[in-house]
């Protein structure tokens, strides 16, 4: 009846709530290995999925499933995308997690101008707030496609601080590590030459508080460039080590290596809760490394 | 000129473990400024860049038997490097504890003095601390600059008291730490932060590149000197609109000052103050904050010690 346009505000696409804005800096920080790095957001109605990568060779994936947010209401058709800076996102979120501050945060999309929106929640007399812009994605896809490298995986868990270690100590050799999965004796072997050789080898039977879990059926050996490897566990956040994970690795077809970290997103709880080493599932936030063997230009 | 006096227990325990730390993060020099009553550290004060830092002391806080005389109305001024002094009050007083043995009676002479430096042909001002122990003297000298004449003294004490000129309105942070935590963290974000003031008592701090607004908004502070009620209707804006609106009315002020002078005005906090004020100065001239101390067991401000810095503006926002 009216004939002057209203403009009728739509539904944001999402408008979630955490209540620990700590646990997704933790979760993001661990794929953060430059000062500036551009991030694709996926939101879908299963949660949030953000996605890093460097010049074809690695590539890295955080899944916030909508289980670690306190409320999620989506409200989108499909899979809204967009682009954002990582680091900003970080040092924002950083922000909301200062002490004395609640931790709860409300992130919303888009904002008018296409804007992730974030503010803090149940603080009585103080507020923070902030609105950061975003970018409309490229279109081509990153080709890191995992295939299975034979009739089974290729896969070990080894424990988290332990693989973080050894990456560290693979830094003095050179800019190349050659991963080896050896059958028998079962064993995972990392090797770096170059100014001096340094070798660290995870054997299954004897240390099962280190190697996890481990398949082989066909004995192989990749070289991976060692900045790329470095980035895979440099941020892992402490509580990682803390609360003993392991991080799954798996060669896929052609010598693709996926790196597989779990970061708790929960508030920490009393030391002795911790220590039963139970984490109710919702409450993890899941890390993917994609890393290109060096054979492949 | 003559200046002697001896530094009181209480004196060197503000010094060392308040005062000294924060003005060693103000700035590299400062000068000092004694008086028959009050000896003040001042930072920046006379060249326009940086954050002022304006430190008073009541005579009697600081030491015991001062005496004091010069041609100048009995007032003495000099620069010095602030981590120098630092240094010689820090190890005077590891002297002291060491030689005291649980005597009380273990002075901490400071005196201005003329000497001849090795290496020298002119002798040359010195603030010096003299320790007599039991056994020993320990003195440590601490180079100052040549006393300043009449006329700098007068353009030192012109400046001072213009630097003492209050904003009408000023509001209250009670977690100075809080605040010091936020802003911390919002450094790696950008380098300018808009702040603004209203006389309903909220207080903003905002940082605004082209990629990022992020910023923080504390309600309901207390309020010193102009004041006025929020209207209802802006209860539930968004920190933004309330703060553009009070604006428009003549209710807030807005200014932007650099991120690293904020902070550096923040390292205040290591003097231990019980909360800070903050007002900006008429048509935005400057960022004005005040640290409260209080008469420690009590609520009252404690009188005799004084400290405020006041951070220059960017760009004045709208008024």
């Amino acid at each position: 009846m009216n004939s002057s346009p209203a403009i009728e505000p739509d539904a944001p696409d999402l408008v979630c709530q955490l209540d620990n804005v700590q646990g997704m800096v933790d979760a993001l920080t661990c794929v953060r290995w430059k000062r500036h790095q551009d991030a694709l957001v996926e939101l879908s109605e299963h949660g949030i999925v953000l996605i890093v990568e460097e010049s074809g060779c690695l590539q890295a994936k955080v899944y916030l499933q909508r289980e670690l947010f306190t409320k999620y209401e989506y409200g989108a058709e499909g899979r809204p995308r967009f682009g954002i800076s990582l680091g900003l996102l970080v040092d924002c979120l950083n922000t909301f997690s200062s002490p004395g501050h609640s931790n709860t945060i409300e992130i919303k999309y888009p904002g008018p101008d296409m804007e992730l929106l974030l503010k803090s929640v149940d603080t009585l007399n103080s507020c923070i707030y902030s609105e950061i812009r975003t970018r409309i994605p490229e279109t081509s896809e990153w080709d890191y496609n995992f295939e299975q490298a034979g009739t089974a995986p290729l896969t070990f868990t080894v424990k988290s601080a332990a693989l973080k270690e050894a990456i560290d100590d693979l830094e003095w050799p050179g800019s190349s590590v050659q991963i080896s999965l050896q059958k028998s004796p079962p064993c995972v072997t990392f090797r770096g030459e170059g100014h001096g050789d340094l070798q660290i080898d995870f054997m299954y039977y004897a240390n099962t508080d280190l190697l996890l879990a481990f398949h082989c059926d066909t004995e192989v050996s990749y070289g991976y460039k060692y900045k790329f490897l470095k980035a895979t566990t440099a941020n892992i956040p402490g509580n990682v080590a803390r609360e003993n994970r392991g991080s799954k690795l798996t060669i896929g077809r052609g010598g693709m290596l996926k790196v597989q970290h779990l970061v708790s997103v929960a508030k920490a709880l009393a030391p002795q809760v911790e220590s039963a080493g139970y984490q109710p599932p919702s409450r993890i936030a899941y890390i993917e490394f994609f890393v290109k063997p060096e054979e492949t230009a | 000129m003559k200046f002697k006096a001896f530094l009181t227990e209480n004196g060197v325990n503000l010094l060392e473990k308040r005062f000294l730390p924060a003005f060693d993060k103000m700035g590299k020099t400062c000068y000092l400024f004694l008086t028959k009553d009050h000896l003040f550290f001042l930072h920046n004060l006379l060249n326009g860049d940086g954050v002022q830092c304006i430190a008073q002391f009541r005579i009697d806080v600081l030491f015991d038997d001062y005496r004091i005389s010069s041609q100048n109305d009995d007032r003495i001024a000099f620069s010095l490097d602030v981590s120098l002094l630092y240094r010689a009050v820090k190890s005077s007083v590891s002297i002291c504890t060491e030689f005291s043995g649980g005597l009380a009676s273990n002075r901490l002479q400071i005196k201005l003095v003329k000497k001849l430096p090795p290496n020298c042909t002119q002798p040359m001002p010195f603030l010096t601390f003299e320790t007599k122990g039991y056994k020993s003297a320990v003195i440590q000298d601490v180079p100052i600059s040549k006393p300043l004449s009449r006329s700098q003294v007068v353009e030192l004490q012109t400046a001072l008291d213009s630097a003492q000129d209050l904003p009408p309105t000023l509001v209250q942070v009670q977690d100075p730490n809080q605040l010091q935590n936020f802003v911390d963290r919002m450094k790696h974000v950008g380098d300018v932060l808009n702040v603004t003031i209203s006389k309903h008592g909220d207080l903003q701090v905002q940082i605004s590149t082209t990629l990022i607004r992020l910023g923080s908004e504390f309600q309901r502070l207390t309020v010193i000197g102009e004041k006025s009620q929020a209207p209802a209707e802006d209860r539930n804006l968004s920190a933004q609109a309330r703060s553009e609106r009070a604006i428009a009315r003549g209710d807030a002020q807005s200014v932007e000052v650099s991120v690293k002078h904020f902070l550096k005005s923040l390292q205040c906090h290591l003097t231990k103050p019980d909360s800070a004020f903050y007002g900006i100065a008429p048509q935005g001239a400057c960022l004005t904050v005040i640290f409260q101390f209080l008469v420690p067991g009590t609520r009252q401000t404690d009188k005799s010690i004084s400290l405020h810095c006041r951070l220059p503006v960017l760009d004045s926002g709208s008024n």
